[in-house]
This record gives structure tokens, sequence and C-alpha cells, in this order.
């Protein structure tokens, strides 16, 4: 019997080559697209779970609000890490990091620097807490003496030419020099150390020792004990406030109590999230790599679903108008003895038939598309070819899309009488074109509302990228490790401002686009121990040509003056600023401010400037205060080139370096590159929506085309029928498209409202963000309209140009 | 064979009901040759329909074999239907994709048949109906003839006590016509019962009797007294 299904089956399919493709290759995109996606969610979803004990490593978190705004921290306290492995039983081991960022390496012996771009000091339980294994070295003794290092393979072989690093020693920025004393392997592509290379012993780190709650620099890891529950220990974690933090601020600020604390609007509150969360669900100030929202992976979810339901839809209504041409064979089988039961059986068979040549073609489309995914996706996704589990699933979501996509048609086909059928008569008014319409809404409805997103995302990324920033990105080239010029940086400077293409150029560690970042609580003047007048600001240290350079507008006062002696102790601030502390930006020139609450002798600083906002931290976040003061410590050179060759300035600029720093790597990038990759989340998200939705398109498409094929042919009889009687190709090319614009007119009605809501509940998370246009709704519908005019009208005219003796015929 | 009291088959449509067979009583004894004749549209296919278990009467009774028939749920008129009867349509009816082989193995295979067995009962009915050099063609590469001896061959394959044909001969020339008419006549005389709709005087005479339709009642019966008079 199901041979005989089989042979039927790919009679049937091999006799309508048009239909048979039309349904594969739709199958097989929707498929394609959703292994992709899938791959990438699966990746996502395996951050750091290759850690041993991955499940019971949890990171502690800190949510502070002390002088104006609340901010949400990945770091804690030095003391964290040690307090919480005493205090609770719970915890079978704490370690920390205290991440630096990148380095300068140099073997002893040799002048040449190597830059490492990620580094950290690790307490030495770093091992035992992730499982690691040391390529070399000794174990027990790794990282436990201060200026000792370890190495990851691929820093141990650039660094050192061999596997034999153990026992070296390296000059770390020119200054300290630390022994080589354990090499591991490298970090995995989804584990949050990926990018770093060099870990170094935090016993030689002074500040790690120091019993500070009041400065949060630590990334603390604790790994519970098996039997451990954290919900145990998150209400005592609070409790630390009152036990350690107060008494520490008690020291500078006397008198101060919890309570007081607390009334005052703020808060400090400890908390935990389990390891494998991060990568997925924190976005907080100091977090070690860059995460992922879990948002977009929902988004991406749904996206994969849709694409999924649409090519089910499309084989759905593909077989069903296709399947009017096997009623005849319902009917006979049916005469002759066939069930119900055994039709549907036969039915299902063939669009499983379908549907695994959907899976073959869909697999090759997904090996041949994956490089361009990875692009597009920032990944390094390869197929798991050899894990049988992904064959599995494969195999079985092949099975459930033949059986989910093809229940509609068995049913629809089974139920067919055969008394009506063999007459021959019925095939017009077999019904199921309710259904088949609702699906081509549907299918359609979900392509407008991803036009419409795909707009959205687009506007907004444009609106962020021409936004007036309150500062110049364009054409501003910074070069980093200006620190390692020591007391020559001054003059750097000075020469590269010689230079013809040069407008202007500051030594700074701290830019609008990412950077260090910094910040401390001022008390004004009066009020000085008054916790409610304190403003948390950050506070970069900049030099004269700062404010120039980055094109800052001056609304009050005046920038910083080399005349002014007095301008080593005044600060420039920014409006957000001078609205926390209340008073108007002309009010604030003249006021005096102090950082260092509590000290006997604080030093003031006099605001001599009120600069106008600009943007230093992603729009998705509200601009925060800040101040600006003069310093001489620089981490990089920021340059504002004028518009021209700018490689004529990059070689005049390295030739500079290289005469006064030979040796040190010539390490630079464009302030706007650097811009752009804040938005790198959006811009993929941006570029997938667009691929996701044409492809959406697409699988539509090839349904409505199908379908207007059928129609076209179902109708032979009445277009000749009007042809004779004096109607006009387009007469009928209109007749036969306009009940398929009905359809898709239908469905921009119900996308609408949805993409108007979906979209403006995305664009929540940011602050400043675009109001959704009608031109939004009017483009997406006008291009869904146009693209199914296309799609149907190509058929509409083949079956109207036809002679209507030969469409007479045809009965 | 097949008993037929008062039956009654009704069509609704939104507004209208029409009575398409009105008080019909039939009676057709084993081994019978029974025409059904009468205009378009007097209930002809819808009898035939009904006694092939296609569909249920409204009202009435029908009995076949001495089995109640009317009121039968779809799946019990399937299983009574397999094997029991066999069908010959105007249009011939054969799936397009299945070969003349496969088309007559069909309703074998419904019978959950041995394949050795099915092979065997197949060719012998094609080398009967002399197609058998053609088992392995499709459908659209025979002649109407030919197709219809095919359907034939599918109708008896399973030794069927009853076959039904709807106008065998409506789409074959006169040649071909007589033919399938001698091959009908010929299975009758080997004991098959068999009802046949037809438009055509010149078949009905194959007939032993003849029933006239005529607005869905029988108006009158006549007998051929000359059985197999066109042979």
């Amino acid at each position: 019997m199901y041979k005989n299904y089989l042979k039927i089956a790919w009679r049937s399919l091999k006799k309508q080559p048009f239909f048979t493709f039309l349904n594969t290759f739709g199958l097989a995109i929707g498929i394609a697209g959703g292994l992709l996606i899938s791959l990438y969610i699966h990746d996502e979803l395996s951050y750091d779970t290759m850690f041993a004990d991955a499940e019971r490593i949890h990171r502690i978190h800190a949510d502070i609000k002390f002088g104006g705004d609340g901010r949400k921290f990945a770091v804690t306290p030095a003391p964290m890490a040690e307090t919480v492995q005493n205090d609770f039983s719970e915890v079978e081991l704490a370690m920390r990091f205290r991440t630096q960022g990148s380095i300068l390496l140099r073997k002893t012996g040799t002048e040449a620097n190597i830059k490492e771009l990620q580094t950290t000091f690790v307490d030495s339980t770093f091992f035992k807490m992730f499982g690691l294994a040391l390529l070399s070295g000794d174990i027990k003794t790794a990282l436990k003496s201060p200026n000792t290092l370890i190495l990851t393979k691929s820093a141990a072989e650039k660094h050192f030419n061999s596997n034999d690093a153990i026992g070296q020693t390296l000059i770390l920025d020119n200054d300290d020099s630390y022994t080589v004393t354990g090499v591991i392997a490298d970090f995995p592509q989804n584990s949050f150390l990926r990018d770093h290379t060099v870990f170094m012993a935090m016993s030689g780190y002074e500040d790690s020792r120091i019993v500070n709650w009041g400065s949060n620099n630590y990334q603390t890891y604790i790994k519970l004990i098996p039997s451990a529950n954290i919900e145990d220990i998150q209400q005592p974690l609070r409790g630390f406030l009152g036990k350690y933090v107060v008494p520490g601020v008690q020291q500078f600020m006397p008198g101060i109590t919890e309570e007081q604390f607390k009334a005052a609007g703020n808060y400090l509150i400890y908390s935990t999230m389990p390891m494998t969360d991060i990568h997925l669900k924190s976005d907080r100030v100091a977090e070690i790599s860059g995460n992922n929202d879990i948002q977009s992976i929902y988004i991406l979810s749904f996206i994969a679903i849709f694409l999924l339901v649409l090519a089910c839809v499309n084989f759905m209504n593909l077989s069903t108008a296709h399947s009017l041409k096997r009623a005849k064979e319902v009917g006979i089988r049916k005469t002759l003895g066939s069930n119900r039961g055994e039709l549907i059986r036969q039915f299902l068979i063939e669009s499983g038939l379908v549907s695994f040549g959907s899976l073959l073609l869909a697999i090759i489309l997904a090996i041949i598309l994956l490089p361009l995914f990875n692009d597009l996706a920032d990944k390094d996704i390869s197929m798991p070819y050899a894990n049988p589990f992904f064959w599995l699933i494969l195999v079985g979501s092949g099975i459930l899309l033949g059986l989910f996509s093809g229940s509609y048609p068995a049913f629809f086909m089974s139920k067919f009488i055969p008394v009506k059928v063999l007459k021959g008569t019925g095939n017009n008014s077999l019904g199921g074109s309710k259904v088949r319409n609702g699906l081509v809404i549907f299918q359609f409805a979900i392509s407008v509302f991803l036009i419409i997103s795909t707009l959205v995302v687009y506007q907004q990324l444009d609106y962020i990228q021409n936004k007036d920033l309150g500062f110049s990105k364009d054409q501003v080239l910074i070069v980093n490790d200006a620190f390692s010029l020591g007391n020559q940086a001054e003059s750097f400077k000075e020469e590269v401002k010689k230079l013809s293409y040069v407008e202007n150029a500051t030594l700074s560690s701290y830019f609008p686009t990412p950077s260090s970042r910094s910040d401390s609580t001022f008390a004004p003047e009066e009020g000085l121990t008054d916790q409610e007048n304190a403003v948390s600001m950050q506070r970069w240290g900049v030099d004269f040509d700062y404010v120039s350079t980055m094109d800052f507008e001056i609304i009050a006062g005046r920038e910083f003056d080399r005349n002014f002696k007095s301008d080593s102790t005044s600060i420039i601030v920014n409006e957000s600023a001078v609205s926390v502390m209340g008073i108007s930006p002309q009010e604030a020139i003249g006021k005096r401010y102090t950082p260092d609450m509590g000290d006997e002798n604080p030093e003031y600083y006099t605001i001599i400037g009120v600069v106008k906002d600009f943007h230093f931290s992603p729009f998705r976040a509200e601009i925060e205060s800040l101040s600006l003061h003069l310093t001489d410590r620089a981490y990089a050179l920021a340059v504002k080139l004028e518009s021209g060759d700018f490689s004529k300035a990059l070689a005049g600029i390295e030739g500079i370096w290289n005469k006064v720093a030979p040796g040190q790597p010539f390490d630079y990038y464009f302030m706007e590159d650097s811009f752009n990759d804040t938005y790198q989340s959006e811009q993929r998200l941006g570029r997938i929506f667009f691929i996701f939705t044409a492809l959406s398109i697409l699988i539509a498409c090839l349904g409505l085309f199908g379908l207007a094929a059928f129609n076209a042919e179902k109708r032979t009889k009445e277009i000749g029928i009007r042809k004779v009687l004096g109607a006009s190709v387009s007469q009928i090319s209109y007749k036969l498209s306009i009940d398929f614009l009905k359809l898709v007119g239908i469905a921009i009605l119900v996308s609408l409202p949805l993409g108007w809501f979906a979209m403006n509940k995305w664009l929540e998370d940011f602050s400043y963000r675009i109001e959704i246009g009608v031109w939004v709704f009017v483009l997406a519908s006008f291009l869904a309209v146009v693209i199914s005019i296309i799609t149907v009208s190509y058929q509409s005219i083949k079956a109207a140009i036809v002679n209507p003796v030969k469409s007479l015929r045809t009965e | 064979m097949i008993q037929i009291q008062n039956l009654k088959k009704s069509f609704r449509t939104e507004e209208v009901e029409t009575l398409a067979l009105n008080n019909v009583n039939l009676k057709v004894e084993d081994g019978e040759f029974t025409a059904i004749m009468g205009p378009s549209g007097c209930g002809k296919s819808t009898l035939l329909n009904i006694i092939g278990m296609l569909d249920n009467p409204t009202e009435g009774s029908y009995q076949f074999a001495g089995h109640e028939v009317a009121g039968l749920k779809e799946r019990q008129r399937t299983e009574l239907r397999k094997g029991n009867l066999g069908f010959v349509f105007q249009s011939f009816n054969l799936i397009d994709e299945l070969t003349v082989f496969e088309n007559v193995e069909l309703p074998l295979i419904y019978l959950k048949m041995k394949k050795s067995e099915r092979r065997e009962k197949v060719m012998k009915v094609l080398e009967r109906m002399k197609i058998a050099h053609r088992e392995k063609h499709f459908p659209h590469q025979l002649s109407g003839g030919q197709q219809q001896r095919v359907a034939i061959s599918r109708a008896v394959v399973t030794n069927p006590k009853l076959i039904l044909a709807d106008e065998p001969t409506g789409n074959l020339d006169s040649k071909n016509g007589t033919e399938v008419m001698n091959l009908l006549t010929e299975l009758n005389q080997e004991g098959t019962t068999i009802v046949m709709v037809t438009h055509s005087d010149h078949d009905s005479h194959y007939a032993h009797r003849v029933v006239n339709l005529f607005d869905g009642q029988i108006v009158t019966e006549s007998h051929n007294r000359k059985i197999g008079a066109m042979i």
C-alpha cells in the first residue's frame, strides 16, 4: 500500500514540475532561514556553558543610586569576594576580575612592544572557579605570587614564538616586569573571556587588598556548593549595606545611617545573576565583554517561526489549490474502496516527500549561505555535522513540518465526495477557497508587518547616525597609547597640530565614543555633608584643546584657557549636571564643588563653563551629568582632520609617532567607526530584518504566483467566454488580479496597527527616538501592493492573451 | 440482489429543494442485466449512485444482498462496497499517474490482497480483456476503447457480484462501443449482475429489462425478449 502511495506521489509531483518547484523551493527557503536562525540562537544560548559546574557559578551585581542618578554595575567592591566566602556557608569559592583593558608587552631585552587588547588581574582561584587546566606550568603555584601572569596559547605563541613561555619575563607598559607561570588554551568564542589573553596575579595588585566598600571595580564571581540555593543568599546580601557599606561611608560622612541614606532617595542593592544568563540578560556598567540582548533572541525566534509558518502556509495553499486537480483521483479511490484514513495517509506521505526534498534543499542552501549569514550576524557559526542531535532535530522537524503543512490539504482532499468529483462538474465549487484566502491574507500581513519593522529600524538607525550629537565625530582620528610617550605626549600633540591637514588635537582618556569612564560624587561648598545636594557626575580629565577639538557648544561661561592659572582647579559641566544641581547654566558659573566629600581639606573646583549636552552614551540611555577638568594624564590623542585625503594625514601622524616612540605600535581608529560600533546590535538587527523580510516576501510571492497560475487555469473557460463576448486583455487581467489585490488590501489593514504597536514597543528602549511617520505605513502598503501586482499580473496577462478558441476547447 | 422500496432523494440548495427520486421501487435479481433509461435530469445517475452506495437516500429502504444500506455511515458503505461492486464510467475515470496494471490492481490493494495473488488476478483479467500487452502504459497512451477496457478490467478484477455502468459507451465510437457492450454481456452470462444507465436505445437492447425514469419516478418497465439479440 505504502509503495503505491509513494509511487503515485512521486509521479504526481513529477507531472507538475512547476508546482512541485514552488512548493519545494518555498518550503526550503523557510527551513533554511529557520535553520540558520536556530544555529544563531543555539550559539547565543550556549554562552559560558562550557565551564565546569557552570550552573553553580554566579556573578554579584550592584544597583546603586547616590547623588542624582541610579546605575546598574557589573562590579562590586574589592572586599566583596572574601566577605561572601566568609559569611555564607553556601559559597564554595569566590574570585575576582579587575579588568585592565589594553596593555603593551615586550620581552625583556627587546624594545618593540606588542599590544594585548584585553587583560585582567585575577585571583589565584581562577582555575578552580572555571575548571581550567594549564597547557604548561604548575597549577598549584601559577598566579600565586605577585608579578606573575598566565597567557593564552595564542598570546604565548605571539610573544615567544614557541610553546615554551614558562619562566620567561615580560615588561608591561614599559614599566613592571612579570614572569610567565602558565599557558592556558584560548577561550572559545562563546565565552565571556573570549577576547582576554593575559591574566595577571591579583596578589600584585595593591588596591585589591584595601578594604574599601565605597568603590566598585571588581567583577566578583561565586561558585555555590552543589546543594545550595542561590535565593538563600539574596536577602543577606542586601544586608551588606548596613553591615559593611554604611560603616565604611561613615569615615567621610560621619553620622550617616542606613535610614538617612535611604530617606534621601538613595539605594544600594547587591544581587546575583547566574553566569550563563549574563550574555543575554545583563547590560550593566563595566561588563567584562560585550553582551547581547535577549530581546534580539526573541525577535529572531519570532522571525524564524514566521518564516516557517509562512512556508508551511504556502505549502498548504498551493497543495489545496493544486488538489482540485487530484479530485478525480480521490473520487476513484473512494469508489474503489479506499476510506478517508487511507487517503489522509496517502496525502501525508506525499507532503512528507516534498518536505523531505525541501529539507535536503534547505540544508544545501544553509551550507551555501552560512558564510554570508556569519558576516551578517557577526558570528563564527559552523554546521554541527558531527552532532547526532543536530540531525535528529533536523529530521524530526522535517517530519513535523511535513505533517503540519500536509495535514490541512490531506483533510481537505480526503473530504471530496466521489459522486461530485467524478461528474467533473464540481471542480469549481469544491470549497476551501475561504481558507486559502485567509492564508494569503495571513502571509501578506506578516510580510507587510516585516516591511514596516524594517523601515522603522532603518529610520531609527538613520536618526542615530545623523542626529546632532552635540559634538563632531566626523574626521576625528584617535591615536591610542599616548600614555606610553610619557612626558613626550605633549610635544607629540604639538608636532601633529603643525601638520597642514590637522585642524586641532587634544590629549585625553575620555571621549564621547566608547572609551574610559570615571564618575565621582561632587558636593557643593555650601552643604558639604548634606547628601541631598550631592551630584554624581562623570569626571573626565582633558586638556586645553578638548572643548574646541570636540566642537562642544559653550552655553554659559567659557572653555579652559592657558592664560588662567586658576583653571587647574576649574571644571566645565554639562546641561544635565546643572539641571540636577537645580540651577540655571548662568547661575552655575562660579559655584564651587568638591569630589572629596568627607576630607578635612577638600579640594574645590570652580565651574567656569557649561557645555550643551552631548551624547556620550548610546541613544538607549539618557544623557548623564558630566564634568571636565584639566589633567596631563591621557591615554590617547584625538586629532581633528580637515576633510580630504585621510591616508596622507595618517602617514604624516604615523611618521611623527615613529620618531617619538620608536618600537611602539601605532594604533589608531576613527571616532565615527567607534560610534557606529556602538550601534552594531541595531545595525545587525536592521540587516537581519532586511534579509528575512525579503525572504518572507519571496515566499509569499511564490505562493501568490502559484495561486494566480492555478486561478487562471481554473477560469480558462470563463476567460474564453468573456473574450468571445468582447472583453479586452486589460479588462480580463484586471478581473483576474483584483481578487488577489483585495486580499492584500485586507492583509495591509490587519498588519498596520500590529506594526505600529510592535515598533513603538521596540522604540521605547531608546531614550532618543523617532516618531513613526504615516509615510512608513503608506510606503509599506505601497510596496506590498506593487509586489503583488507584479506577481499576479504575469499570470493574469498570460491567461488573458490566450486565443479564446483554445480556452474554450479545453472544457 | 437489490431491493429498493419507496426510495426518495432530495437535494437542498439555499432556497429550493429538488426531488431527484420520488418513491422509486425496484427489484433486481441475481444475474439480471438491467438498463435504466430516461431523459437528462430524470434521476438516472442519482439512482445509480445510491445503488453503488456512493450516496445515501433521503427516505426509503435499499437492501443489497439482504443488507439494509440506507442510513449506513460512509465508512460502512465503503466496507460493503469493497469487492462486491464494480464501477464503469462514461469518462473511464482511470488514475492518470498509474499504469494500466496499477489501475487494475488498485481495488485488490484496498482488499489487502497479497502481491503475488494480485499479479495473477490482474494479468488474468487483462488477458481476458485483450489489453495485457499494454500493462505498462499510462491511460493517456491508450485509445478510448482501450481505456474503457481497462476500466472494465478494474471493475471485474475483484469478481464483484454487481457491476454498475454509467453510460459505458458514451465516449466511444460505435465499434468500440459494441465491443464494450459485448464484454458486459459476456460477464453477465457468467453470472454477474449488471445495472447500466444509458441514453442509447441500441445499448439498452443488451439488457434483460429496461427501466424508464421520468422526473424521478419509474414510469415504465419493459422486458427484452431476445436476450443478447445484438451479439
